[in-house]
């Protein structure tokens, strides 16, 4: 009876690992990715979760066309498509940069045409005809945006880069993974010199206003640096750390930053002081805190919030506000949202997260309804 | 968040960036500290069961006294030997439960390890909601996955060559762990199935270690190469690593 017993307790104690091991090795097509949305002449360019680029008319709400046919050239999508002249330009997490027609969807170029350059999370910028984009090499590429050549790569600045590089004049900042900001020359790619270190590191792309550089980190603090000082001008929250990680980037307008946290919270804080104006906690349906990935859209007088868990909270700047702030409008649409949404013409463009709906839903700011929806999943033929 | 979560997955990933931090961003030291503490805390078990194989390595004389007697009557053996072990308070199978209970922190800490290094942004997003509010946990992120040329966040067979050391590390230190630890078998059915046990486990650990992050292979191997000082010194030598059951030197007399 001794073997038959031993064997059960080493097969049962076994057994998890054994099917974890399982679901490990196993393959799977792509999903995930939280790609963003983006509106270009009345047409709207989103990622898919299945590794696609879809251009959808937002009149007749119809599909133009889709991006790549085969499955085997899919990857999965963290940028939001952009458009610049009649190309519509994609990173994807497989590490290429693809230039599409803004027609059809061909492919234009591709950087680089063979291997990976990194895998690409945060959303490449565009300034003089050269797309600028950082890559989890740790390396900041310059791309031609016409011929998709490349400028200048920079030297490693850190393990990885997720996130946006940001353009003023003719320098370029960009923040690290490992907690660093650094500007490099727009023409070359080298270092100017100057550098930031945090005590911790960012998932959030700089925002630059007025000579100073805004930046959410891991540490659960904003900070505000003054542009070619070592230290930071502030951190917010000025004494206890937020209650999570600054993930989205903030906005600053008019003196203000608008900053949102995984805590679920949006803050505003002076921009000069670090001192807290006001702040609210956006919640999920359970009325439990829900964080705030996607980074706050700011159009007209109007601040728009969606938090993960699918609410859009629209602020209206132009109102009073005291202590405490209170939204316009308070908009569930039940959707997981990460991902950049869009917002104009009293209408945002928010991409779902959720595999099961997978839905692009389009909200009327004004009637604080979802005017529309979009469904992601890939037609059969 | 699940109660596995609150009780044990998120305890031991917060434990984890912690020691990682206060062991100057070394993700690798981080594991072996870990091991340690958890050698501590499973120390009264594991003290139970090396205390139970010194006792069964001591009764050997008595074994084969009770083997010459009742050598053709298998059934009769048996008895007596259980009988034996229950004079002695010896249970046999309690070498099992000190591994049965590490099981849910083998879990856990491979977890941790996928978690802490959060190799993708929603594995990242995903960890921000799992970390304490101290300090030393959020600005320990990002980990490095370095530690003495291993990414401890790969498998180990794609680590190559240092890959393949570690399993073979993990499969040899616990063959002889599992060696020192064996207890006198019983009869020659038992003889067997414990010799199949010696190999199959390292063998199985071997190739789990080329398979899962190489973060859980550092775990093992550590926990081996404690297990196997700590046997030592407890039963004061290498137990049946250095000594054949009867059986053994029965069938070898026989040739």
């Amino acid at each position: 009876m001794k073997q038959p017993k031993i064997l059960f307790f080493v097969i049962i104690a076994l057994l998890p690992l054994v099917l974890v091991s399982c679901s490990l090795l196993g393959g799977a097509p792509v999903s995930g990715g939280w790609a963003g949305t983006a509106l270009h002449d009345g047409i709207i360019y989103v990622g898919t979760r299945d590794g696609r680029v879809v251009a959808i008319n937002a009149s007749s709400r119809e599909q133009q066309w889709s991006w790549p046919d085969t499955d085997t050239s899919r990857s999965l999508i963290y940028t939001t498509p952009i458009v610049d002249g009649d190309l519509v330009y994609v990173g994807t997490y497989s590490g290429q940069v693809y230039a599409l027609t803004i027609d059809r969807g061909s492919e234009r170029w591709v950087y680089p045409r063979t291997g990976s350059m990194g895998a690409i999370v945060g959303n490449p910028v565009i300034a003089n005809e050269t797309m600028y984009v950082s890559s989890s090499d740790g390396r900041v590429y310059a791309l031609d945006t016409i011929y998709g050549d490349l400028r200048w790569k920079s030297e490693p600045l850190a393990d990885k880069l997720w996130t946006s590089p940001v353009v003023v004049g003719d320098t370029l900042y960009v923040s690290t993974l490992d907690g660093h900001i650094y500007d490099l020359s727009l023409e070359t790619g080298q270092s100017l010199g100057w550098s930031f270190k945090a005590e911790a590191g960012f998932a959030s792309s700089p925002v630059v206003y007025e000579d100073h550089i805004y930046v959410g980190s891991f540490d659960r603090y904003l900070y505000a640096i003054e542009i070619g000082n070592n230290g930071s001008m502030w951190k917010f929250p000025q004494e206890e750390p937020a209650g999570n990680w600054f993930w989205a980037s903030p906005i600053v307008n008019e003196g203000i930053v608008y900053a949102a946290s995984l805590d679920g919270r949006l803050y505003g804080i002076n921009a000069t002081t670090g001192g807290e104006m006001w702040s609210y906690t956006t919640k999920d349906q359970k009325d439990e805190p829900s964080p705030i990935v996607s980074s706050p859209v700011l159009v007209d007088n109007l601040l728009i919030v969606v938090n993960k868990s699918g609410t859009v909270y629209v602020f209206d700047l132009g109102a009073e506000f005291g202590d405490e702030v209170v939204p316009s409008k308070t908009i569930p649409i039940g959707a997981d949202v990460r991902s950049s949404f869009y917002a104009q013409d009293g209408l945002a463009y928010v991409r779902d997260e959720n595999n099961k709906d997978n839905q692009l839903y389009v909200v009327d700011i004004d009637k604080g309804e979802v005017s529309w929806t979009f469904n992601l999943t890939e037609k059969e033929e | 968040m699940n109660p596995w979560d609150i009780i044990i997955g998120n305890p031991v990933l917060n434990v984890l960036i912690a020691l990682s931090h206060g062991l100057g961003g070394s993700f690798g030291l981080a594991i072996i500290a870990l091991t340690i503490i958890v050698r501590l805390i499973t120390w009264p078990l594991n003290k139970r069961q090396l205390n139970s194989t010194k006792a069964l390595q001591e009764m050997q004389p008595k074994i084969q006294e009770l083997q010459k007697k009742y050598g053709k009557n298998q059934q009769k053996l048996q008895q007596e030997m259980m009988r034996l072990y229950k004079e002695a308070g010896v249970n046999p199978l309690g070498c099992l439960w000190p591994m049965l209970v590490q099981f849910p922190i083998w879990i856990a800490l491979y977890q941790a390890i996928m978690r802490a290094l959060a190799t993708t942004p929603e594995n990242l997003l995903d960890l921000a909601q799992r970390l304490y509010s101290w300090g030393i946990v959020n600005q320990a992120i990002p980990l490095s996955s370095r530690f003495l040329e291993l990414d401890l966040g790969q498998t180990a067979s794609a680590n190559g060559g240092l890959g393949m050391l570690l399993a073979i590390i993990v499969g040899g230190t616990m063959w002889v762990q599992q060696k020192m630890t064996q207890a006198p078998a019983v009869d020659p059915r038992q003889e067997s199935t414990s010799r199949m046990m010696t190999l199959m486990m390292p063998v199985m650990f071997g190739l789990l270690t080329f398979s899962f992050a190489a973060g859980l292979g550092l775990y093992w191997a550590t926990s081996n190469i404690i297990g196997i000082i700590t046997q030592y010194f407890i039963t004061g030598g290498w137990g049946n690593l250095k000594f054949q059951s009867p059986f053994q030197r029965a069938s070898a007399k026989g040739k």
